[in-house]
């Protein structure tokens, strides 16, 4: 490029003057970004997923795919038969003796704390004393086959003092309520004080509230928690799927009372995850029985039924809202009392308390904003982390006050959203000033496909009634609020001449080694048949954070750049020693060293490499992405950047209810996504097709029912997910607005999707209909009963969470 | 002539599996789904449900679509049984398997040896399924994933360039 | 111990003899799910899968006959709406292939898709033993209280039969569109004569007709005023619960909401003999 510049100004130096106001094309590599980076590669394309092979063929690994052949000895938990009371007394006698059985471990058998959880260590591996809830475990029977293991599990005998069970959360508020923890049965709180919603809502021309109730929802991912575990004297191997492989391996040393050092995590093909994998399942039962049981191969794995019974649930939420506006539409106030239910232990509640807080006025221009979240702990299973975090349950209430606002002011509803959301350089809820806020655009672009498929719908029954709805959604990436989050990753050629790229990050089917192949290759101008990803193996990686807070894109996304970039550096001046060259006068494409200038040099790449590593050159390359957020204030829940990039999204449902029986069927549905940049393009359709249809499931029919600290559906029977008929075929639309800070300006994608489906289907609900949804799931029946009040009829009977019962709730 | 069990529970299951003859003594209790894992390292058939809700343990007998959770073992005697692990050729692999991958139909993978087992048998009764055909095969699959659109054009596209055998 | 009889006459001698001690199993997808949930196992099996002949359907002069094995896959394509369509909402196809009309019969849950469609058809059970021989049961007769039946312990269930002369139509209320158990279903017959049969799942201990109802349409035909008195009889006469799937308010009322809409699709739909759909 030089060299045209040189002979360009020779040549014109002859000849009148020129002008020099618009840049030559000539000087443009169309080939790269406006940021210098090279988009020639596989960044951008549906390159195939790396690990896709073995999953077709059903060749994958999975926890208990590797039982066979190896197993030694099994594993079965006793679980709790009583939601709230006291370890008694444990008879092992008749267990004892089931052919079989070999051994059964109880708290006084724990080696180091007995103690789990992911912000507060105060959930017991194994009961010491006090029961808070149905799943907590109580023994471990261990056998020679899987049948004698549960055979001996049922047949340990468990003496209980019950206590009263805190089924609800009200039972936990109410005044004489029995303690569930040393400090009460109130978990903490979190607060937003921004401007003065008083002042602003007595001034406001209309003022709008609803209570809404979300439900408990089950992360319901198909591979039920399996896997194995050996010690073998020195280290402690666990093959169980996670969704954090180093803190994992650190929780379970510590539990266990074993030097972190010596214990190893490895993942297996993982299958789904959804944040139901971030708290720790049978990981530290395996190393305890695996510890006791030198050389012998642990093997454990749940029933559906134990899956659900003892894993951790989405927080149900019971919001009271309320909103102020202008006649104009203006919104001015939002004052929110948030009510999340904990369950029996803290889990990651107290991040989903902030994240619900840092998001309760969604993507909204509110200049002020009252908020405080409180969570309740009860005899119920701990909720904890499930995609969308406390920022979905609160886009179900800010998405329902917009519609109801619509209607109070007889506005068009797209026409107040768009009058009220942030433009670029505005604030959020906390505070945070969004330089690049594309809500706006989004929903342009939703309707925009809307309009194109319209005009085509079937006619209906006189029982039917055809109903549209929109959401628009922001969500924060990472673990935000100051909270230490940072990825590292390595990326190196392996003596076979293929890049090997080392990341600690979890692959559970949303695409994530295959982006970092892509990224890597991207880098070294390879393909991603030329990589091989080496991930969540706490002996081999290098931490990269959790697969979770829609972070592992722009987090590791930008490790694997930086590192394949170093690399590529490093190659580059190899290149350049060997090959007496410049090495800014070469490039990677397509597997060679190539000269940018002279088409003279071409070398392969893989010659060069070993080239250099004969001559003792280091060609590893490190990545390190640690980038800096900013706690929320305590007082104000302000922060100038609590989250370090914002996610927009919006969708738009079109449902059809039978208005006599209140069933709901999704006729249409358009998502749209601000992703930055598509690393794989059918991958971040993926996403969003999957993310939008678990947002619909729990719109309609995904529900957890407690009855008294009992589940009553720990099953897929009565847990009820989406199915082929139960989504239409989801239309994408994916804009790319660069972010800076993202690699080759991708943001992420995982959890906005679900987090914006919710609120489309309610919302198109509530304009089929007439009247608006405020509870979740809208099954047949509560759609019936928003339709028929005065018929609904609640029996003492059975709880179900959320059916709405103004009067007893607590505000 | 009937087979009965031996008085300790066992029943010698005679059936073959994707094409080989098998002769296994199973507990008479045992269902195929675990016999297939368990006991002939057949990992790729699911299981996830355990109650015929999900499709993950599907697999083929004698040319329908069965819920391996469901069925003790000793129910295929003398039946043919195929699991995932029968469709590819050694490297080459089945057209169902190339359009999954094509399409990015499997992300996490799980219900994906299911879900290409039901679809198997769906166009090899009928090539051209209308949209209610299609539903009808699929139906009993489930996925948590991918929100069904990708799983669709696969086996759209596999339709397509679908050759009887 | 495990029985795998190849002729009927064996299964049903092996059952005389051990009666409750064995457990007839045929598609297995009510049993071995519970069996799955359990870590103990049943004792004894006697598997009827390997009998020949007995998923037979076929129709003879006006009548349908199935045998007991006969699937709900098989069902499904039969020209009986009310019975074709509840075989289609059963589970997917796998568990259609499998599931048999003498499971559905045996296990007799309030919720069976078969049964109630059989109700609605006033369809008769065979019951069958070795020495004492065949005798049938009418279904109004079968259901004798919560899962239980008039089958005695040494018998088995070998098959259904009913008139191909009712048009018939169902309807099914589930939380999502596959493979769902019924919140409310709904079955109905009208005879050659006008006789109308109204029969409800999941609003009892058993599949119930509600025979109030059945008479006014009888003796009335359907006329608007008839349909809704019907309707709100139905609605009266049923006995729902709250359970974890739904409560007894919307089960009650479903029930007129099903019967008002099924019976104005039987008068609107042209008469024909047989039941093509």
């Amino acid at each position: 490029m030089s060299d045209s510049i040189s002979t360009f100004s020779l040549l014109h130096s002859q000849f009148a003057s020129i002008e020099v106001d618009a840049p030559s094309k000539a000087l443009i590599d169309p080939s790269r970004t406006p940021y210098g980076e090279s988009t020639r590669g596989p960044v951008g394309s549906n390159a195939r997923r790396i690990d896709g092979v073995e999953k077709v063929t059903g060749t994958a690994l999975y926890g208990a795919d590797l039982f066979f052949d190896r197993a030694d000895l099994f594993a079965q938990v006793v679980r709790s038969e009583i939601a709230h009371g006291r370890l008694v007394g444990i008879n092992s006698e008749k267990s004892l003796k089931v052919p079989g059985v070999v051994a059964i471990y109880t708290a006084k058998d724990a080696p180091g704390t007995n103690r789990q959880g992911l912000i507060h260590r105060d959930h017991p591996v194994l009961v010491e004393d006090r029961i808070l809830y149905r799943g907590d475990a109580v023994a471990i029977v261990v056998a020679e086959t899987e049948q004698a293991a549960q055979q001996g599990r049922d047949a340990v005998e468990v003496d209980y003092e019950k206590l009263p069970v805190i089924a609800t959360m009200d039972d936990a508020l109410a005044p004489n309520a029995p303690k569930l923890h040393l400090d009460g049965n109130i978990m903490g709180g979190k607060r937003i004080r921004k401007g003065d919603a008083d002042a602003a809502l007595d001034a406001s021309d209309l003022i709008v509230s609803e209570t809404f109730v979300t439900q408990t929802v089950d992360h319901a991912f198909l591979d039920i928690e399996a896997g194995i575990a050996l010690w073998d004297g020195h280290h402690l191997t666990i093959h169980v799927s996670g969704q954090w492989a180093h803190e994992e391996r650190r929780l379970i040393a510590l539990a266990l009372g074993l030097p972190i050092e010596s214990v190893r995590v490895i993942c297996p093909a993982t299958g789904g995850a959804f944040g139901g994998r971030e708290d720790l399942s049978i990981q530290v039962y395996l190393g305890m029985v695996a510890l006791r049981h030198s050389n012998k191969t642990i093997a454990m794995r749940y029933s559906r039924e134990e899956s659900m019974r003892a894993r951790h649930k989405r927080h149900s939420l019971r919001i009271h809202y309320t909103v102020g506006a202008m006649e104009d539409g203006t919104i001015t106030a939002a004052k929110i009392t948030v009510y999340s239910e904990e369950g029996a232990y803290a889990s990651t509640g107290p991040a989903v308390l902030r994240k619900a807080a840092s998001h309760a006025t969604g993507p909204y221009r509110v200049p002020n904003v009252h908020v405080d979240v409180y969570g309740v702990y009860t005899n119920n299973n701990p909720t904890g982390a499930m995609r969308g975090f406390g920022a979905c349950q609160m886009a179900i209430a800010y998405e329902g006050m917009m519609d109801r606002l619509a209607r109070q002011l007889s506005m068009d509803r797209r026409e107040l959203r768009e009058k009220n959301l942030i433009c670029s350089g505005e604030a959020v809820t906390t505070g945070q000033i969004i330089p690049l806020a594309t809500g706006v655009e989004c929903l342009d672009a939703a309707w925009q496909q809307f309009e194109r498929g319209a005009g085509k719908e079937k006619p209906l029954a006189a029982h039917q009634r055809r109903g549209v709805g929109m959401s628009v959604i922001c969500f924060g990436l990472g673990y935000g609020d100051g909270f230490p989050d940072a990825s590292r990753a390595t990326v190196k050629f392996a003596p076979s001449g293929r890049l090997e790229v080392y990341t600690g990050g979890v692959e559970y089917g949303q695409g994530l080694i295959t982006i970092m192949a892509q990224i890597a290759a991207e880098e070294l101008g390879l393909t991603t048949n030329e990589v091989d990803v080496i991930w969540a193996d706490t002996h081999r990686t290098s931490e990269s954070g959790s697969s979770s807070a829609t972070r592992q894109t722009y987090f590791t996304g930008n490790a694997v750049k930086i590192a394949a970039s170093e690399l590529r550096e490093q190659v580059l001046d190899a290149a350049g020693r060997l090959i007496q060259v410049h090495q800014h006068e070469v490039d990677l494409v397509g597997g060679f060293v190539v000269g940018r200038f002279d088409p003279q040099i071409k070398r392969p790449l893989r010659e060069i490499v070993a080239a250099a590593a004969e001559r003792g050159f280091d060609l590893t390359g490190q990545g390190i992405f640690k980038p800096r957020t900013v706690c929320e204030d305590f007082d104000t829940g302000q922060s100038p950047r609590s989250f370090i990039t914002y996610l927009f999204g919006a969708h738009i449902a079109q449902v059809v209810v039978d208005i006599e029986t209140g069933e709901v069927r999704v006729e249409r549905f358009i998502a749209c996504h601000d992703v930055g940049k598509a690393i794989n393009p059918q991958s971040v359709e993926g996403q969003i097709v999957g993310g939008a249809t678990q947002g619909i499931g729990m719109a309609l029919m995904e529900e957890v029912v407690m009855k008294e600290g009992r589940m009553l559906n720990a099953n897929f029977t009565d847990y009820i997910l989406p199915t082929f008929r139960d989504v239409p075929e989801i239309e994408t639309v994916t804009l790319e607005n660069d972010d800076p800070g993202g690699p080759f300006g991708a943001r992420g994608i995982g959890e906005p999707p679900l987090i914006a489906a919710t609120p489309a289907v309610l919302n198109a609900i509530g304009n089929a209909i007439g009247v608006m949804p405020h509870t979740t799931p809208c099954t047949p029946q509560r759609v019936w009963e928003l339709m028929n009040p005065e018929l609904a009829l609640v029996s003492s009977g059975v709880r179900m969470l959320g059916l709405p019962d103004h009067a007893r709730m607590a505000r | 002539m009937s087979d009965t069990a031996t008085e300790n529970g066992a029943w010698r299951l005679l059936c073959t599996v994707n094409g080989q003859p098998v002769d296994l003594q199973v507990p008479a209790h045992e269902t195929l789904l675990y016999s297939l894992r368990e006991r002939l390292g057949l990992t790729g058939t699911k299981g996830s449900c355990l109650e015929g809700e999900c499709g993950s343990c599907t697999v083929i007998v004698d040319g329908e679509a069965a819920n391996s959770c469901l069925l003790l073992s000793p129910q295929v005697q003398g039946c043919s049984v195929e699991t995932i692990e029968g469709l590819a050729e050694g490297k080459k692999l089945h057209i169902l398997q190339d359009k999954f991958l094509a399409s990015g139909a499997a992300q996490c993978g799980y219900c994906t040896p299911g879900l290409i087992v039901a679809a198997k048998v769906l166009l090899e009764r009928n090539p051209k399924p209308t949209d209610d055909e299609f539903f009808e095969g699929m139906e009993g699959n489930i996925c948590r994933c991918t929100g069904y659109k990708s799983i669709c054009e696969a086996v759209r596209a596999a339709a397509v360039e679908w050759k009887r055998n | 111990m495990y029985f795998q009889p190849h002729t009927l006459e064996e299964a049903l001698e092996i059952r005389a003899k051990m009666a409750a001690d064995v457990l007839p199993i045929c598609g297995g997808t009510d049993i071995v799910v519970a069996m799955n949930r359990s870590s103990r196992p049943s004792a004894n099996f006697l598997d009827l899968s390997h009998i020949e002949h007995f998923a037979e359907v076929r129709n003879d002069v006006g009548t349908w006959i199935l045998g007991g094995g006969a699937t709900f896959a098989q069902m499904g394509k039969m020209p009986v709406e009310c019975l074709a369509r509840a075989a289609m909402t059963v589970g997917g196809p796998a568990i259609r292939n499998r599931g048999t009309i003498a499971g559905n019969l045996g296990t007799a849950s309030p919720a069976g898709d078969g049964c109630v469609a059989l109700m609605a058809m006033d369809a008769e059970i065979e019951l069958a033993h070795a020495t004492r021989g065949r005798r049938t049961v009418p279904i109004a007769d079968y259901f004798t209280g919560f899962r239980k039946t008039a089958l005695q312990p040494d018998e088995l269930i070998t098959g259904v039969r009913f008139s191909s002369d009712w048009r018939t139509a169902w309807y099914k209320i589930g939380k999502r569109g596959a493979i769902n158990i019924s919140l409310v279903c709904c079955a109905i017959g009208i005879g050659r004569s006008g006789e109308a049969r109204i029969a409800f799942g999941c609003v009892a201990p058993t599949v119930l007709r509600a025979r109030i109802a059945e008479g006014i349409i009888t003796q009335r035909g359907f006329s608007d005023a008839a349909v809704e008195e019907a309707a709100q009889s139905a609605m009266r006469e049923v006995a729902p619960i709250d359970d974890h799937r739904s409560s007894a308010a919307y089960r009650r009322a479903m029930c007129g909401v099903l019967a008002r809409r099924l019976l104005r699709q039987l008068r609107d739909r042209p008469v024909a003999r047989g039941d093509a759909a």
